[in-house]
């Protein structure tokens, strides 16, 4: 629970300090954020790397992703093309 | 971009593999716990920042009328069912086949931040669902514009703002630059917080 709290809070600090301090001047943060990614996806590859369980169960993973995609854009798109209808977007 | 983030995740899953099964020459949880969850807090902090900071967004939604913000929250609601349909299918925890499918695509940030909440093995699950979906939008556009205009930025999800924006735009015609754009950013912003939500339910 603490955990995602903190999550929460994080996300919602950056925003309002964003919405505070977006007359004063311009930001680049695309350098910054790049960096956090980059260490961020080393360090969950290196945990699921150190994972043997698994590592050995990547296969089904594989299998378990490929039908939860197709599913999502599936209704996303059944979905869109329904609320086009409803409320008559061009 | 994405091939900094490929090398980063083989490199880091290669070290992980070594020092785990080759003399732990530091302690798992230095990496797995410490690194992963300073990064992912400063990440987070830096993308509600970089939201906040983003005047043109949201004049730019303004000037396109709110009631085109059905397509990202349509684009919502069906990516969660499929999650949640997939779970049951699956026998997974629905939960967090549900918060998987919220990442909309957003694969950097799924990924962590679902392994953070629901554990790595689906985080591994939400890495590769959301990176696939990527992938298959720039991949079946061709095809997928014949469905619906709007069935590439559907597709798209969340990287319909940046990544895929260029495609769809070349596909979908000018005119869908500011549904898709807006669209992304709109599922960009509510996507942490759909993940999370999901994991409060849990």
């Amino acid at each position: 629970m603490l955990d995602m709290l903190n999550l929460m809070i994080s996300l919602i600090i950056g925003i309002l300090l964003g919405l505070l301090l977006r007359e004063k001047q311009h930001f680049d943060l695309s350098k910054v954020t790049f960096a956090a990614v980059v260490v961020l996806i080393f360090s969950m590859g290196f945990t699921i790397g150190s994972n043997n369980d698994l590592l050995a169960s990547m296969q089904s993973i594989g299998v378990n992703a490929i039908i939860i995609l197709l599913l999502s854009i599936f209704f996303s798109v059944a979905f869109v093309k329904l609320a086009r209808r409803v409320v008559k977007l061009e | 971009m994405i091939k900094y983030i490929l090398t980063a995740l083989i490199l880091g899953a290669v070290a992980g593999y070594l020092n785990n099964n080759f003399g732990n020459l530091i302690a798992n949880n230095w990496v797995s716990g410490y690194l992963f969850d300073f990064s992912l807090i400063v990440l987070l902090f830096l993308m509600g920042l970089a939201f906040g900071l983003n005047r043109e967004a949201v004049a730019k939604l303004r000037k396109a009328g709110l009631k085109i913000l059905v397509v990202p929250f349509s684009i919502a609601l069906g990516s969660i069912l499929g999650g949640l349909i997939g779970g049951l299918i699956l026998r997974i925890n629905v939960f967090a086949s549900m918060a998987i499918s919220a990442g909309y695509g957003w694969y950097t940030l799924a990924g962590p931040l679902v392994g953070q909440l629901f554990g790595v093995e689906f985080g591994a699950l939400g890495f590769i669902v959301n990176f696939l979906r990527e992938l298959l939008t720039i991949a079946t556009i061709s095809l997928t514009v014949k469905i619906d205009k709007y069935a590439p930025i559907a597709f798209g999800g969340a990287t319909s703002m940046d990544t895929t924006l260029p495609v769809i735009v070349r596909y979908s015609g000018s005119e869908s630059l500011i549904m898709a754009f807006s669209s992304g950013f709109t599922l960009s912003l509510i996507a942490p917080f759909t993940i999370t939500a999901i994991a409060m339910l849990a």
